[in-house]
């Protein structure tokens, strides 16, 4: 709404509205009426007081008390003015992301959010809070994010997504395109944006424990050439050990044998005249084991007690039963040999969303790949070589994963240093959680744009939400889908938009459209990551090929190829699975000859 | 079970000049002398197998008399080991690159030896319950490898392969042969043979639980002192030839007797020493050496040795070493140079005098000159030359 008044401007926001009638109770009706229902409800005089929120005021200085003037409802330009978009939104360098549109009274004006203040480096982070269900969190980033591809200004650099996909086919059809209705395609133009999926989409997921089949619901083979494997080594995973070992159970002894582990043996060559053999350089969980073997072999043989270079045989026994557990407890994400598939570090290709399936791992692996590929963004963008200047993470379940109470995990830790530090990274935070008032308050505190959907009562009873008025509790309590609320640095109240459906499949319809194809049989399996990288690979030469041979050794050519995508990937995983030597009886000369002249041509004397 | 594992003999390797009284290189005739010194043990030792692991020749092309003395040495083991077989793969030296041009090794079929020249080869023997595969340098080479994994057709399985394990040779790599096929430790599936015997690295070393390079059986390398340095990080003394119990794994190396030692004298330090203290400090360090230098093959390295103080050495005392040993180096290497001076500091430039003056007052000087005296005079000898240049 717009006030008027002699050489002042005033926007407000409507906070709530009681109706006063010359009723003292809604029985005298009925007493006047004598009795007749048609009459109690005839039309009565009645006063409406609307409760308003300044936005803004024109002339900003100096502040002055709203003065009594024409209210009118505001129009595009006054929403505007009013919510401070004429800072971002017009003149040579406009940074407005569209994030729905603003609307009372027929009314559907654009609002957007400053990119500055929504992916740094003035604020950043967004965080989302809304029920499960009625398109609150999922589709609204999906939104944001389409939204942001299409409007953030190219010279403030490139930008590139990384999503988390925690639950269900949530983010697993990113690529394919959804039917809008009319009112959403409308709602798309009205906000000068283009309803299309996004179309730079690369998914990773690990494998099952077989090491071939993806343990994704995105394995229909229409997806297949943008969905790859996320295994990882030894390597990989040692580098954030305190992830994956139970901080209660992992005392400084054994703190301390880890980083003697990472330090000194661990891809490096490491030299043990104690040991046998003696010179060890161990790559892979296999190695480590053996490594393991030697050192137990050399105490008992030794019989000097139970300390190996200070380290107490139970420490080691401790470590290596946590480590070598990994390897059961994550098998499809770790592999024993050493072999990685990984993301693409360094070279992050600007508007492309890079989608990590974790949905159906068990729950230290997701820990482990949350803390792996967050801490490796940081580090790549710290160093500038990530390959795009601004990342946006987008992690769900914020409940689970940095709660308010509960023991200091390793990823309640990074993702609250993502929130804090992110932002001079260029690494954005947006997450989503059904309580907000059950996450960590640093996290969600440091989100610069704030969003509800339609959120519980319950939840709303909160000691967070006071501020709000009673009227806009209910409002957001009873939300339609597709509403959302809005605080952002430039809008001095929250502000209700409208956004339309994101283009993309959800992922029920997704899953009806490419349901998931069923675990294949080993071969099988390769045939169809093979077919990702040449379409032309049959099942029966890959049956053909890996017939008889170690599933290992099949497992590791594959990560090979995979790593290498060679023009011809059929020809280049034969060769990495080696040619079969078939076996020649060694036939016995009976009988030699010796040279005629016996003259040895070395001899010391002529 | 036992198995003789040697390789990297490079029989026609040659280096310096000294000659045998036939016309020989010297080095030549040593790296046959260490061969025949292994044939001798191994027809002791009387193993089951002998493998050699490849770089039997030093070239593809090599000498008739390394050819000549090959086949004798190989009929003799035959005569003498008439049921062990013989492995022998080719390494990068005995591969030619172009295919016309034949592998020599394919000769030694005609003793009874089992070659593997160009293409991965599986030798069963039965009666030995034994299976050998064979991968010479060629195969490793090429893009599509042979699997290197046993076939579980014998009870005793070993893999003989010619090449560098990634991850194994130093990090310097001043002492790696080059042209290596390198193979990565997981594509031989280490603890899954009975043993894998390697070459291509001089150096014994053990790869991992029965895997072991043999290591070369002289110092056959363009950089033997390398080797040597290798030798003592790794705390291997001298070359050997292995023998290995297949039942237990257990390799104990074979020691080679060398014709002649090769030592690597311990360093000097020459900075600010005169030329006569330098000589007399290399006289020191040569005559210390054990059982003296003749015959031997012998290196010093002196270091922060300017070249005025190198050319005032007693040349005709380094010329009488360096025809008593079979090769003597004495390798004299400059101080590093340093800058007293800052860069692009504001400053003055200095003049003529100022420069010698600075110069002379850091050079070496034999003992008992005076350096004040020195420089003095110097710098004296730099203003009259400047000042009849004025004059004139």
């Amino acid at each position: 709404m717009r006030v008027e008044a002699p050489g002042r401007v005033v926007y407000g926001v409507v906070l709530d509205a009681v109706a006063y009638e010359d009723l003292a109770r809604p029985l005298d009706a009925a007493v006047h009426a004598l009795g007749d229902p048609a009459a109690a409800g005839s039309p009565r005089d009645s006063i409406r007081l609307y409760t308003a929120a300044v936005l803004r005021q024109q002339p900003e200085e100096p502040l002055q008390p709203v003065p009594l003037g024409e209210v009118r409802m505001a129009t595009d330009d006054d929403v505007r003015v009013a919510l401070r978009m004429d800072a971002f939104t017009g003149g040579d360098h406009p940074t407005g992301i569209p994030i729905g549109t603003y609307g009372a009274a027929g009314l559907a004006a654009p609002v957007s959010l400053d990119a500055d203040f929504l992916l740094g480096p003035e604020a950043a982070h967004l965080n989302i809070t809304g029920v499960s269900g009625l398109a609150t969190k999922t589709s609204a980033v999906e939104f944001f994010l389409s939204s942001i591809f299409q409007a953030f200004p190219a010279r403030k650099g490139s930008v590139a997504a990384l999503c988390f996909n925690v639950k269900g086919p949530d983010l697993c059809f990113l690529d394919q395109p959804a039917a809008l209705s009319d009112e959403d395609t409308a709602l798309y133009a009205r906000l000068g944006l283009e309803p299309r999926p996004f179309d730079n989409v690369h998914y990773f997921a690990p494998c099952k424990p077989d090491g071939v089949n993806l343990n994704t619901l995105r394995t229909h083979p229409d997806l297949a050439a943008n969905t790859e494997p996320l295994t990882w080594g030894l390597r990989e995973v040692l580098e954030y050990a305190e992830v994956v070992l139970n901080r209660d159970d992992l005392d400084a002894k054994a703190d301390a044998f880890i980083d003697f582990l990472d330090d000194r043996v661990v891809g490096k060559e490491f030299h043990a005249p104690e040991l046998q053999p003696k010179e060890w350089k161990v790559l892979t969980f296999a190695d480590l084991e053996a490594f393991f073997r030697a050192i137990f072999d050399a105490l008992e043989n030794s019989h000097r007690g139970d300390l190996w270079r200070t380290h107490h045989i139970a420490t080691i026994r401790k470590v290596r039963n946590r480590l070598g557990n990994i390897t059961t407890r994550a098998k499809g994400l770790v592999t024993d040999d050493g072999a990685s598939s990984d993301l693409p570090w360094g070279a992050f290709a600007d508007r492309a969303v890079y989608v990590v399936d974790v949905a159906g791992v068990d729950p230290l692996a997701q820990d482990l790949v949350f803390a792996r590929v967050i801490s490796k963004l940081r580090e790549h963008l710290e160093r500038r070589d990530l390959g795009v200047d601004h990342v946006v993470v987008f992690v769900d379940e914020l409940n689970k994963y940095a709660p308010s109470d509960g023991p200091d995990t390793y990823v309640r830790k990074m993702l609250l240093d993502l929130s804090e530090r992110g932002r001079y990274l260029g690494l954005v935070l947006f997450s989503a959680q059904q309580f907000r008032s059950q996450v960590l308050r640093r996290v969600v505190g440091n989100a610069g744009t704030t969003i509800y959907g339609r959120m519980d009562p319950d939840e709303l009873a909160t000691a967070g939400y006071a501020t709000l008025s009673p009227a806009t509790r209910i409002k957001l309590a009873t939300l339609p889908k597709g509403e959302l609320m809005v605080r952002h640095p430039h809008f001095t109240q929250p502000v209700f938009v409208r956004f339309p459906r994101p283009a993309v499949l959800s992922g029920r319809e997704g899953v009806e459209r490419f349901p998931p194809a069923p675990d294949l049989p080993f071969d099988e399996a390769v045939a169809r990551q093979l077919r990702a990288l040449d379409p032309g690979v049959s099942v029966e030469r890959v049956r053909g090929l890996v017939g008889g041979r170690r599933e290992d050794d099949v497992r590791r050519a594959l990560a090979r190829t995979r790593q290498a995508r060679p023009d011809d990937a059929f020809s280049y995983f034969t060769a990495c699975l080696g040619r079969r030597i078939e076996p020649e009886r060694g036939t016995r000369r009976a009988t030699v000859t010796p040279l005629r002249d016996p003259v040895d041509p070395y001899a010391s004397q002529p | 079970m036992k198995l003789a594992h040697l390789a990297d003999l490079h029989l026609g390797f040659r280096q310096y000049h000294r000659q045998t009284p036939a016309g020989i290189n010297q080095r030549e005739a040593d790296t046959a002398m260490a061969f025949r010194q292994a044939v001798d043990g191994i027809i002791a030792a009387r193993p089951d197998v002998v493998i050699v692991a490849g770089d039997l020749f030093h070239s593809v092309r090599p000498t008739n008399a390394a050819i000549v003395f090959a086949f004798q040495q190989f009929q003799r083991l035959h005569a003498a080991l008439p049921d062990a077989p013989v492995v022998l793969i080719a390494g990068n030296h005995d591969t030619p690159r172009s295919a016309e041009t034949g592998n020599i090794l394919r000769l030694f079929e005609e003793v009874g030896v089992h070659v593997a020249s160009n293409e991965a080869r599986r030798f069963v023997f039965p009666e030995l319950e034994l299976s050998v595969l064979a991968v010479p340098h060629e195969a490793l080479a090429q893009a599509e490898r042979p699997l290197l994994r046993p076939d579980g057709s014998a009870r005793y399985e070993v893999l003989v392969a010619h090449g560098e394990v990634d991850g194994v040779f130093p990090s310097d790599r001043s002492t790696v042969e080059y042209g290596g096929a390198v193979v990565q430790p997981d594509e031989f599936g280490l603890g899954e043979w009975s043993y894998v015997a390697f070459g291509h690295y001089h150096v014994r070393t053990e790869l991992g639980p029965r895997a072991w390079y043999a290591g070369a059986l002289e110092y056959v390398s363009s950089n033997p002192w390398g080797e040597l340095r290798d030798e003592a990080e790794k705390g291997v003394e001298g070359k050997a030839w292995l023998l290995i119990d297949l039942d237990s794994g257990r390799a104990t190396p074979q020691p080679i007797i060398p014709a002649r030692r090769v030592l690597d004298l311990p360093r000097l330090d020459g900075t600010a020493l005169a030329a006569e203290e330098l000589q007399a400090a290399i006289v020191a360090r040569v005559a210390a050496v054990d059982g003296g230098i003749t015959d031997r093959v012998i290196r010093l390295v002196v270091t922060g040795v300017p070249r005025h103080v190198a050319r005032q050495l007693d040349h005709a005392v380094i010329r009488g070493w360096k025809a008593e040993a079979l090769h003597f180096h004495l390798d004299l290497r400059p101080p590093s140079p340093t800058r007293s001076t800052g860069v692009g500091a504001p400053g003055r430039r200095q003049t003529l005098p100022e420069l010698v003056e600075s110069y002379l007052g850091q050079r070496a000087l034999p003992a008992g000159v005076d350096r004040e005296a020195f420089v003095r005079e110097g710098v004296d000898l730099v203003a009259s030359a400047e000042r009849e240049l004025a004059e004139d």
